[in-house]
């Protein structure tokens, strides 16, 4: 169980009594932390240092605005356009396109490919990430051969922005609890009025919203992005249902 | 300009040497419509022929004029080679055999073996600037094109340039191809060609654990690259 403490800015050292130690695993330090040998742990970003003594491990929560890419993470990408080989899709703006190669969708070959036009978003996983080259993404697992959800988007919906760090809760495997973000679960609940709707969570700040009524996809959409920009709790969010709501009836 | 004249000693770029038919061009010159000029600027030696040409004149014979490889090399050496070093008389002209005649290598040929640092990565390439062309320094510096189906000899198609270099790389290669304008084709296919020194993401040298890993000395962290094997000195 993750235990969460202070806030950190860059550079300030970590008190040592902070660190956890595990008398069989090595200690992993994940994002936003950086080992100078021999001994300091120094924060690289600003935000809350979490610890897990079960894995012996620590890292830094933050939310910035720039999306960094970084190797399996998943992504809602909008294909700019095609080459011979690959299409330049588009993480975030202003910055590099990343390639998605025409090869790289459940059972893909030359003949038989998905013909993806500009402007469709796409579902995918990074599969190259590094600051030397511009980032790959693929649709397929590279083991198995299988989607898992991933490729294009289809069906009526609308594409929402919201901030890395929200969308970081919202891909939590327990959101609700480890995150605090339950919005989704109330809308398709009781609160919500059983509203029917499918979501895809890109982990570079952009949310696709799916459904068959319009009405449904602006609620989900402004659920999303009030509880985001409000920074509500899990009361906040419910009483932000249930406004949303009755104000769309 | 007649033609019984000796070359001058020293040339700069364009300067006539002598005709086609009394001197062969050796390094630093060049042949335009059957006369020598010089292409660099600098000292002009002759290195007297393999063989010394045999009797010319005959008079009750016509002797064909003397075979190429009868006549002496002229060359333009750039001043700051050594000058000094005088060429030896017995003239092995240009074999590069002997230590006191050195051949300046101002430009990578193909088949040489040139040190260059890697300055960008993409999927397909990795572009370098070639620093060291067999053992001179070059002047300049050239920028070079290793493709990602010239990093190694096995399996090509599935070779992954971020696992083979690393833009500040120093890589040994073999020029394959003087290539179009912009790039000479080199290649790191053989064992021992590859990366010969790389910096870790941590900032310190790393030292060559196999022929695709490399790992900190201090960090004890492990990098993928191309290594070349280490030759005996």
């Amino acid at each position: 169980m993750a235990t969460k403490h202070h806030v950190v800015l860059p550079g300030e050292p970590i008190d040592p009594s902070l660190i956890p130690t595990h008398p069989k695993h090595p200690l992993r330090l994940g994002p936003g932390l950086r080992h100078i040998p021999p001994e300091d742990i120094v924060p690289t970003v600003a935000g809350q240092l979490i610890t897990n003594p079960a894995k012996n491990s620590m890292w830094i929560e933050y939310n910035s605005n720039r999306y960094i890419p970084s190797q399996n993470d998943l992504v809602l990408a909008q294909i700019l356009r095609s080459t011979s080989d690959f299409y330049l899709c588009s993480l975030s703006p202003h910055t590099a396109p990343a390639t998605l190669p025409h090869l790289a969708f459940e059972a893909a070959t030359k003949k038989t490919r998905p013909q993806l036009a500009p402007g469709q978003l796409v579902y995918a996983r990074v599969s190259l990430a590094n600051k030397h080259m511009d980032p790959e993404l693929e649709c397929v697992h590279p083991g198995t051969g299988k989607a898992d959800g991933l490729g294009p988007i289809a069906g009526p919906g609308c594409a929402f922005d919201v901030s890395l760090g929200f969308a970081r809760r919202l891909l939590m495997a327990r959101s609700r609890e480890e995150g605090g973000v339950g919005v989704l679960e109330m809308l398709g609940g009781e609160e919500g009025g059983g509203l029917a709707f499918e979501t895809a969570v890109g982990r570079n700040g952009r949310v696709w919203v799916g459904s068959e009524s319009p009405k449904t996809v602006v609620i989900v959409g402004r659920a999303l992005q009030e509880t985001d920009r409000l920074g509500l709790g899990l009361e906040g969010q419910r009483k932000l249902v249930k406004r949303l709501v009755k104000e769309v009836k | 300009m007649t033609s019984t004249a000796t070359p001058p000693r020293l040339a700069i770029p364009g300067q006539p040497l002598g005709p086609a038919s009394r001197y062969r061009p050796g390094p630093g010159t060049h042949l335009h419509n059957g006369h020598l000029y010089a292409s660099l600027l600098g000292h002009v030696r002759i290195t007297a022929p393999a063989r010394a040409p045999g009797p010319v004149k005959r008079l009750t014979k016509i002797t064909p004029a003397p075979a190429p490889a009868e006549l002496p090399t002229v060359s333009v050496l750039p001043p700051s080679s050594s000058a000094s070093s005088a060429a030896s008389p017995s003239g092995q002209e240009g074999a590069g055999a002997e230590q006191k005649q050195r051949r300046r290598e101002v430009l990578p040929e193909v088949g040489n073996v040139v040190l260059c640092r890697v300055l960008r990565i993409t999927p397909r390439q990795a572009v370098v600037t070639i620093l060291v062309c067999g053992e001179t320094v070059l002047e300049a510096e050239w920028q070079g094109v290793i493709r990602v189906q010239d990093v190694r000899a096995t399996e090509k198609d599935r070779v992954k340039i971020y696992e083979s270099f690393r833009p500040g790389d120093i890589v040994r290669a073999e020029v394959i191809s003087l290539g179009d304008q912009a790039n000479y084709y080199l290649s790191t296919a053989k064992n021992e060609l590859g990366v010969v020194l790389a910096t870790s993401e941590t900032g310190n040298t790393m030292q060559p654990v196999s022929w695709k890993e490399m790992r900190d000395p201090v960090t004890g962290v492990s990098e993928w690259r191309k290594v070349a094997q280490p030759q005996p000195q």
